[in-house]
Formats: C-alpha cells, sequence, structure tokens
C-alpha cells in the first residue's frame, strides 16, 4: 500500500472541530497537559516502526547562523526515524512574507519539497493556491497524539489556527509549530550606565520615552530602533495602543484610527528625537545592542541566538512592550507546516510534521535556541527553553493572552509591502503621520 | 561528379555547424522565451492554477495602471540621465587622459574608473547601502558636511537621483574606455596637419576628434540606453522601489508583477512592452546615427 493509498483510506473527520476545540481548550488544565505531553514522547517511540524508507524534503526561512539552530531539530528527527532519508533547504529571507513569495516562484519553477514552513504571513497565500493538503485524515489517524499537543496548545493559537486558516472547513496547518509574539530585549549595563532602573513589565511610552532620553543624555546610546518592518517594526507601536492594521477579521483595514495615528506620531518622535537611528540604514540591532549602543530592541525569541553567541545573555532582560494607557499588546505570529499536495511521501511527511508539532521535536528547537517560542505550554514553562535565555523569556509566551494575530490576508504579501513602504515614508519623515496613515488605509483598503 | 556535389553539400552546411551554438543559445534564450512572453501575455495564470486565456486583456490593463506609468517614467528618467552623464562625463575624461598626461597618472585614472564596472550590481548596492546609511555611513556624513543632502536613499525627491549616481559610479569607467579608445584610434597625422594649418585645442576637438570618435558615442549610446532601460538591482536591493514607488523601474514592477502578485500574464505583458520599446528606440538611434555617427 502506497502513502497515498494509507491517507485515503482514512475517515474525514477534523479533529479541529469547533467542538474538539473547546473540548481540548477545556482540558487545558497544567498537570492534565504536563502528564499529556509526556504520554505524547513516549508514545512516539511506537510510531516510526511501522513506517517504510522513504524520503522527505522541507524547506524552511533562516539566515546561515539561524539553519545552524535547526540542525539539532533535523538531527533528532533522524535519530528518531533513520529510515527516512531527509533533506533540508534554508531560504534567508528579509521577511517571511518574502520568503513566501519565494517558496511560491519556486515551487512554479518546478522544486519538489514534501514539508514547508510558513508563518501566519504566508499561510492563507498557499491554502488559496490549493497547493497543500488538507491534514484532517492524517489528523484523524493520529487523534489521541494530535489531542494531546492540541490541549497542551495555547488556547489562543488554537483559536486563531481555526479563525485564520482557510475557511473551506478543512484543516491544512497545526498550530502548534511554534510561534513569536514580541518583548522589549532590555539591555541592563546601558541602563545601570545612564543610573536608571530597570522598567517594569508595566512601563508606558511616556516613561519609555523618559528612559531613552536620559539614556541619549547621559551614554549617547540610542534607545530603540525604529524600523519599517511591520512585525518587528510596525505592528508593536499599534497593538501596544490598541490599534492594528486591519479588523479582527482581516476584511477591513484600520490604519487610520486616531490610534493607529499617534501610534505612528510616537514612532516618528523618536526618530526625530534621534533616540532612534535614522531609519532605513544597514545597522545591525543585536550588534548594536550588544556592544551597549542600543538599550532596547524589540524581539520574539530569535535574538537569543546572537545574544548567546556573543556571551551577552546575562546581559540582557525581556519585559513586555511599553504601551500607551491600559493597552498591553504584541503581534503574533505562528508556524505553519503543511504538507505538499504534490508530496509522494505523505506518510512520512506527516511524521515529520507531528514531530515538529509535538513537545519532542518542541524541546529539541527550544533546546537548541531556535528562531521561535514553543506553542506548548509544558515546553515554554520547561526549563529546556528557559535556561540559558534571559530573564523574563517565559514573557514572551505569555504575551499571547493579550496578543493580536499579525493581520495576514490572502494578498498578505502586497498589504506588507505598502504597510512598511508608507510606515517608513513616516518615520523618514518625507509624509506626516496622520497623511501617512491614511494613505496607507486607502492603499490597504484597495488590497482587500 | 557525386563527390563533387556531396562536399559542396558539406560545405554548405559547414558554417552552420560553426553557427550552430550561437544559435542554439539564441533559440533557447532570446528567442523561444520571447516567443513564450507574448504567449503568456495573452493568459491570465497565478503559476498555481489553470490558465485562462484573455486575449489583449492584459495590455488594456498595462495603459490603464498608475504604478505602470509611473515605473516607465522613473524609468526614461533614469535612463536619459544615465545616456547624458555616460556620454558627456566619459568624453571628457576620454580627451582629458588621452592629452600629454604622464602615463603613470593615465593608468592610475583609466584603472580608478573601470574599476567599479567590474564589480557585480549586488555588491554596488551593497557598498552603497552602508556607505549611504544615514546614521553611520561615511559617505553620508561627509555629504551632509559639504552641504549635499543626506539619508537620501529614504527621501522620495533624492532617491532617484542618489540612484543615478551610483550608476554612473558604477558605469562611468566603461563610456570612458570606448570612447577613449576611440580617440587613440584616430590616426595622429590627421591631428598634426589640423594643428600645422594652425587648429586650436577647442577647434580641434569639435572638427577632428568629436567627429572622429562619433562611432564610440554612438556606441556607448546605444549599450547605456539598453542596460539602464533595464535596470533593476539597485533599486531592488537598496530601495525596494521606494519610498512611494520613487525609484520604481519597469524591471522591477515586471518582476513585482509576476513574482509577487503572481500575475503572469501581467507580467509578460510588461516585459513585452519593454522589448518594443527597446527595440523602437534602438532601431532609431541607428537610423538618426546616418546624420551624425561618422563613417570611417
Amino acid at each position: 500500500m502506497t502513502d497515498k493509498n494509507v491517507t485515503e483510506t482514512l475517515p474525514e473527520k477534523s479533529v479541529f472541530s469547533r467542538r474538539t476545540v473547546l473540548k481540548s481548550a477545556g482540558i487545558g488544565a497544567a498537570g492534565i497537559t504536563t502528564a499529556a505531553a509526556l504520554a505524547a514522547c513516549s508514545k512516539k517511540d511506537d510510531g516510526p516502526k511501522d513506517l517504510d524508507a522513504a524520503t522527505v524534503s522541507f524547506v524552511f526561512n533562516g539566515s546561515a547562523d539561524q539553519a545552524k539552530s535547526f540542525d539539532a531539530l533535523f538531527a533528532g528527527f533522524k535519530e528518531k526515524y533513520p529510515q527516512i532519508d531527509f533533506t533540508a533547504q534554508a531560504i534567508p529571507s528579509a521577511s517571511w512574507a518574502e520568503y513566501a513569495d519565494t517558496v511560491a516562484v519556486q515551487l512554479a519553477g518546478g522544486a519538489k519539497y514534501d514539508v514547508l514552513n510558513l508563518a501566519t504571513e504566508g499561510a492563507l497565500l498557499f491554502a488559496d493556491k490549493g497547493v497543500v493538503l488538507a491534514l484532517d485524515d492524517l489528523i484523524a489517524r493520529d487523534q489521541e497524539e494530535m489531542d494531546i499537543a492540541l490541549a497542551d496548545t495555547h488556547p489562543r493559537l488554537v483559536e486563531f489556527g481555526k479563525k485564520y486558516g482557510p475557511q473551506d472547513g478543512k484543516t491544512y496547518y497545526i498550530p502548534s509549530g511554534g510561534m513569536n509574539c514580541m518583548a522589549a530585549w532590555v539591555n541592563k549595563d546601558v541602563f545601570a550606565k545612564a543610573g536608571l532602573e530597570l522598567p517594569t513589565d508595566d512601563w508606558t511610552w511616556d516613561e519609555f520615552l523618559a528612559a531613552g532620553r536620559t539614556i541619549k543624555k547621559k551614554t549617547g546610546a540610542f534607545m530603540f530602533p525604529v524600523t519599517a518592518e511591520y512585525f518587528v517594526g510596525i505592528m508593536p507601536w499599534l497593538t501596544t495602543n490598541g490599534a492594528s492594521t486591519m479588523n479582527e477579521d482581516w476584511t477591513v483595514a484600520t490604519c487610520d484610527t486616531p490610534q493607529a495615528i499617534e501610534a505612528a506620531e510616537f514612532a516618528r518622535q523618536l526618530v526625530v528625537e534621534k533616540l532612534s537611528p535614522a531609519p532605513g540604514g544597514t545597522f545591525d540591532r543585536f550588534e548594536l545592542g550588544i556592544k551597549g549602543d542600543l538599550a532596547v530592541f524589540g524581539g520574539g525569541r530569535w535574538p537569543v541566538l546572537a545574544v548567546r553567541a556573543a556571551n551577552a545573555v546575562d546581559k540582557y532582560e525581556i519585559f513586555d512592550f511599553p504601551h500607551k494607557g491600559a493597552n498591553r499588546g504584541s503581534p503574533v505570529g505562528w508556524a505553519a507546516f503543511p504538507i505538499m499536495k504534490s508530496s509522494p511521501n505523505v506518510d512520512a511527511a506527516w511524521e515529520f510534521v507531528k514531530y515538529l508539532s509535538t513537545s519532542y521535536g518542541a524541546t529539541v528547537f527550544a533546546k537548541s535556541g531556535g528562531t521561535a517560542s514553543p506553542c506548548l505550554k509544558s515546553v515554554a514553562e520547561s526549563q529546556d527553553y528557559l535556561a540559558d535565555s534571559p530573564v523574563g523569556t517565559e514573557k514572551l509566551y505569555k504575551a499571547l493572552d493579550y496578543a493580536t494575530a499579525i493581520p495576514s490576508p490572502t494578498k498578505g504579501n502586497l498589504t506588507q509591502r505598502t504597510i512598511e513602504d508608507v510606515w517608513g515614508q513616516i518615520i523618514a519623515g518625507n509624509i506626516k503621520p496622520d497623511a501617512g496613515m491614511k494613505k496607507m488605509q486607502e492603499e490597504v483598503t484597495k488590497l482587500l | 561528379m557525386p563527390l563533387r556535389k556531396a562536399k559542396q553539400k558539406q560545405e554548405r552546411f559547414t558554417p552552420f555547424l560553426f553557427l550552430s551554438p550561437a544559435i542554439l543559445f539564441f533559440c533557447c534564450f532570446i528567442l523561444f522565451p520571447l516567443i513564450g512572453a507574448f504567449g503568456y501575455s495573452l493568459i491570465t495564470w497565478d503559476f498555481f492554477t489553470q490558465p485562462k486565456f484573455v486575449g489583449l486583456d492584459n495590455y488594456g490593463k498595462l495603459f490603464k495602471d498608475p504604478i505602470a506609468l509611473e515605473a516607465v517614467k522613473n524609468t526614461f528618467i533614469f535612463t536619459i540621465a544615465s545616456i547624458v552623464t555616460h556620454v558627456g562625463l566619459g568624453l571628457i575624461l576620454a580627451v582629458a587622459v588621452n592629452r600629454r598626461i604622464p602615463k603613470f597618472f593615465a593608468y592610475i585614472i583609466r584603472t580608478v574608473f573601470f574599476f567599479p564596472f567590474l564589480l557585480s550590481w549586488s555588491a554596488t548596492s551593497i557598498i552603497w547601502s552602508f556607505g549611504l546609511d544615514p546614521t553611520f555611513g561615511v559617505i553620508d556624513f561627509y555629504a551632509g558636511k559639504v552641504g549635499f543632502p543626506q539619508a537620501t536613499l529614504i527621501s522620495s525627491t533624492w532617491a532617484l537621483p542618489t540612484l543615478i549616481m551610483i550608476d554612473l559610479w558604477k558605469t562611468l569607467g566603461f563610456a570612458f574606455i570606448v570612447i577613449l579608445a576611440g580617440i587613440q584610434a584616430i590616426p595622429s597625422e590627421i591631428s598634426e596637419a589640423a594643428r600645422v594649418d594652425g587648429a586650436s585645442g577647442l577647434r580641434l576637438f569639435w572638427n577632428i576628434t568629436f567627429p572622429l570618435c562619433t562611432p564610440a558615442i554612438f556606441f556607448v549610446s546605444v549599450t547605456a540606453f539598453i542596460g539602464a532601460f533595464q535596470i533593476f538591482e539597485p533599486m531592488y536591493i537598496m530601495t525596494r522601489g521606494g519610498p512611494d514607488n520613487a525609484t520604481l523601474s519597469i524591471v522591477q514592477y515586471l518582476h513585482m508583477s509576476a513574482f509577487r502578485n503572481f500575475d503572469i500574464g501581467y507580467g509578460a505583458v510588461i516585459s513585452v512592452a519593454i522589448f518594443i520599446v527597446v527595440l523602437i528606440v534602438t532601431l532609431t538611434q541607428f537610423k538618426f546615427a546616418k546624420r551624425w555617427v561618422h563613417e570611417g
């Protein structure tokens, strides 16, 4: 029986039905999930024995440095499934949208991959093109194992996966493969040099601005790099003022709300007061930060690789992003690992997807530093994730409680380009914040 | 008799045998893609779903697309500036270097100006991105010191002029060397005879040097046009076509339409339009060349 035949004979039942989601979320108590995750680990040991020799090719977004952190993840899979000939290819991209475009063009050019690594920015695009496989049959086959992973996954991610996934009633992505929220990585040495106490998680924009002015005056260091990157540079300021680029359903642009305009004005103010390096530069924020020339940078889990490489873990502490008023906020994007419809090795590919989405793979990735935080509570609270990481790393997972899903509609690659271009002009001073956000509103509306 | 016929036949085919690699190359990389582009321009296709024949609809879309018009405008500004600066400065440099200056300095000047031409556009773009960094860039810093605008790559007013300047830095050396070769090919007896007849330096330039190096100038203007009209890399790497499409070139828009918007048909229409414009302008250049290019 071929891999395809196996999947075709499975019953058509999705583990991610509303009932299952609610049920799973309901049983998400810590004790149960921890035990369940452990059970998942032990259960997986029985899986590979039935699997025939096969090949699995995987493509992921990562620079050379980031790709190294994936090596441990791949080694773990190869060790567990020696009969699978596994190959992985890294594509370094400036953004997830750009990466999705590159993969799409490669696929059109005849590239053959079994499993893709996508983020929220790009997930709808591939489902819309009809190139990824509905996983419902495979999930149903390993229902118990998937339910365990799902029960351990942060309920909001499960909700986001359902809400923002393709609306054709099928499941293409499992929402437990990794995620990133944004937080403030604070260089403790710079704050100390400026005679400032470290902030609290409750710090406001005004306090942030005041700290920036003091740091600039006393040390000459920049406070924060204001950039036109959608996830890293734009959404944190919008979400910490209760704004976003689109409404909750990603159907209506909301770029010109008073809160969004206020966020743009604040970002521009940081540039005008030279608390940020001038936008459009080529500097490396991690290098600048570690050298002590930058007090704070925004990031999810991924800066840990640079910080570890520079032996600077102790220099940093992670705090929630400063906010305006009572609006604590952060964007969140999550990983998706779809199997290609064209894959001749669906069963082997499914084993890899399961490996990435369950606690075994998540633990391996967390230990290696990784580029994303785990979606599984048991892993996010474990020392595998928290060890050798700055104090406050647990906040990268806790931010899920209030985070906003990064708006990424089907034409997300185009909306992202527009948003980044207009924001870039605002922070560079080419256009006033209110006029700029109105322009952004018009442009994004045209694309929705 | 049959032997002679066979030999004649063989002789007739021999040139084609020698030409076959070039013909094969031309067909694979120019002719077939060109035919393919015409074919693609008649369909709507997103790489993944079934293509649909739409006739000339994509062409109609091109004329109503404000971004395409903006990209065409930017590209023409870039191209005209490129031709004017390359020919003008290339000629001035060539004439200057051809004068009796020490050989050593002539070598230095040639090397300094030609070296950037050997760099790829990607390397050039990265080097200039660092140099023009508005906070840490050395070039940006000193530009500010002498009164030039700063942070030019993020200014919708200055981004395109900055790219024109970078293009000049990179490719001036080529124009300069070609024109210099043209000047050095002028027989010295002609200049000497003119001097004996009392021609001054300026008169010598206008009546001897310039007319006789017009073939080189013509060659530079044609290649500068074709190269500049298809500019892509510096815009893609340094400005992403921004800010506000101020540096979006037509080839970059082609790339965006085909490989970002996944509208292959429309991308093909843009490529066909580029082909037609380049063809018309180049043919026009050749037609008018008869009026001003000296035929030696």
